[in-house]
C-alpha cells in the first residue's frame, strides 16, 4: 500500500501530544563544562601529518627496486622454466636455488606491508590520522 | 525556538574560532545549548545523558568547524552533525526504555488530578516513540523537534523529503496501532486510562 505522504492530516490526536514537549533548560554548569572540554581539546597539539613529500624519494626508490627485483625474478624464472622438460614434475635444483630465497623475500615484504596497513588502520580508528 | 537565532552571529563566531580564538566558541554553545540539549532529550529522554550527548555534539562541532562548507546554514550543519552523534551514541549504548507493558498506568480521574493523569498518559505516548524501530523513530523525533517541519527534519537527517514523509507516516501509524484510543479521540483531553496494546512494534 502506498504510504500516506500527507503528515499534516489524520494525526490530530498524536500531533498535540508529541509537539507539546516541555522545553528543557540546560543545567547552569553545562556551558562552562562544555567550554572546558573545548579548551582541553584546543590545548592538545595537532597530530603531525605524515611527511609525504620527504618520503616520496624513498617510496619511489623502493618501488623501483621492487620492480627491478620482480623483473629479474621473472626473467631468471622464465629462463629456467625453458630448461625444465614438460615431463618433469618438480622444479630443477637450479630453479629451486633461485626461487627459494626470492620466495622468502616476497613473504617478508608481504608481512611488512600487512603490518603497515594494520598500523594505519589502528591509528585511523583511534583518530591519530 | 531556534529560528530567531542570528545567523550573522554564528558566522562571526565561526570565523573567529577558525582564526584561532577558542573563546569565540562560547557564543555558539551559549546560543545552541538549549536546542541541542532538547534535541538530545527527545532521542533518549534522560536529562543527564541528553546533556552528555549535547556536549559531545559541541565537541565534534568544534573539531569539524572547518568542514562547514557554508552552502547550508550553520544551524542545518549543526543539527545534522548532532543527529549523527546522537544516533551513534544510542547505537553504542541504547536508551534504557522500559517496555510499555511495565509502565505504571495512572490511576483513574477519581483518585488523581485529571491534569496530572493526562500529563502521564501523554508522556507514555512520547516514550513509546523510543520503542519505534530506528528508521521510523528518528523522523518522528526530528519532525516534532523541528516544529512539524518535514523539510527541516529531512535536512537534519540528510534524506529526501519523500522518504522522511513516508517513514513519518509509518511511525505514526505504528503509534496509533499501539494506542488505539488515539484513533477514537481526535481532540484532547485524552483518556487518563490510556492503555497501550500488547502488540509488539515491528
Amino acid at each position: 500500500m502506498k504510504p500516506n505522504l500527507k503528515p499534516e492530516t489524520n494525526y490530530d490526536a498524536i500531533n498535540p501530544i508529541l509537539a507539546a514537549e516541555e522545553e528543557l533548560i540546560p543545567s547552569s554548569g553545562f556551558l562552562a563544562a562544555t567550554m572546558e572540554r573545548v579548551r582541553d581539546e584546543a590545548a592538545i597539539p595537532k597530530p603531525i601529518p605524515f611527511p609525504w613529500l620527504r618520503a616520496l624519494p624513498g617510496i619511489v626508490l623502493a618501488v623501483a627496486v621492487l620492480g627491478w627485483c620482480g623483473f629479474e625474478l621473472a626473467r631468471v624464472g622464465l629462463a629456467n622454466a625453458r630448461e625444465i622438460s614438460f615431463t618433469q614434475l618438480h622444479l630443477t635444483a637450479a630453479a629451486g636455488r633461485v626461487l627459494e630465497p626470492a620466495g622468502w623475500v616476497a613473504v617478508a615484504l608481504a608481512a611488512s606491508m600487512l603490518s603497515w596497513l594494520f598500523a594505519r588502520r589502528l591509528a585511523g580508528r583511534s583518530g591519530l590520522l | 525556538m531556534h529560528a530567531a537565532i542570528s545567523a550573522e552571529e554564528d558566522l562571526a563566531d565561526v570565523n573567529r574560532v577558525l582564526a584561532g580564538e577558542v573563546q569565540a566558541f562560547e557564543g555558539i554553545v551559549r546560543r545552541w545549548q538549549g536546542p541541542l540539549v532538547n534535541m538530545a532529550w527527545r532521542y533518549c529522554r534522560d536529562r543527564g545523558r541528553a546533556e552528555e550527548m549535547a556536549q559531545e555534539a559541541f565537541l565534534r562541532a568544534w573539531r569539524g568547524l572547518a568542514g562547514w562548507r557554508r552552502e547550508s546554514s550553520f544551524s542545518t550543519w549543526l543539527f545534522a552533525l548532532a543527529a549523527n552523534v546522537f544516533r551513534s551514541e544510542l547505537q553504542r549504548f541504547p536508551a534504557v526504555n522500559v517496555p510499555l507493558e511495565e509502565v505504571a498506568e495512572p490511576a483513574g480521574p477519581a483518585t488523581q488530578h485529571e491534569g496530572l493523569a493526562r500529563k502521564q498518559s501523554d508522556e507514555t505516548v512520547r516514550r513509546a516513540v523510543l520503542a519505534l524501530p530506528t528508521r521510523y523513530r528518528e523522523p518522528v523525533v526530528l519532525y516534532y523537534f523541528h516544529e512539524m517541519d518535514v523539510a527541516a527534519a529531512a535536512r537534519t537527517m540528510g534524506l529526501p523529503e519523500g522518504t522522511v514523509k513516508a517513514r513519518l507516516a509509518r511511525g505514526r501509524e505504528l503509534l496509533r496501532k499501539r494506542f488505539p484510543q488515539l484513533n477514537e479521540q481526535s481532540t484532547p483531553p485524552l483518556s487518563s486510562t490510556l492503555q497501550p496494546t500488547k502488540e509488539v512494534l515491528q
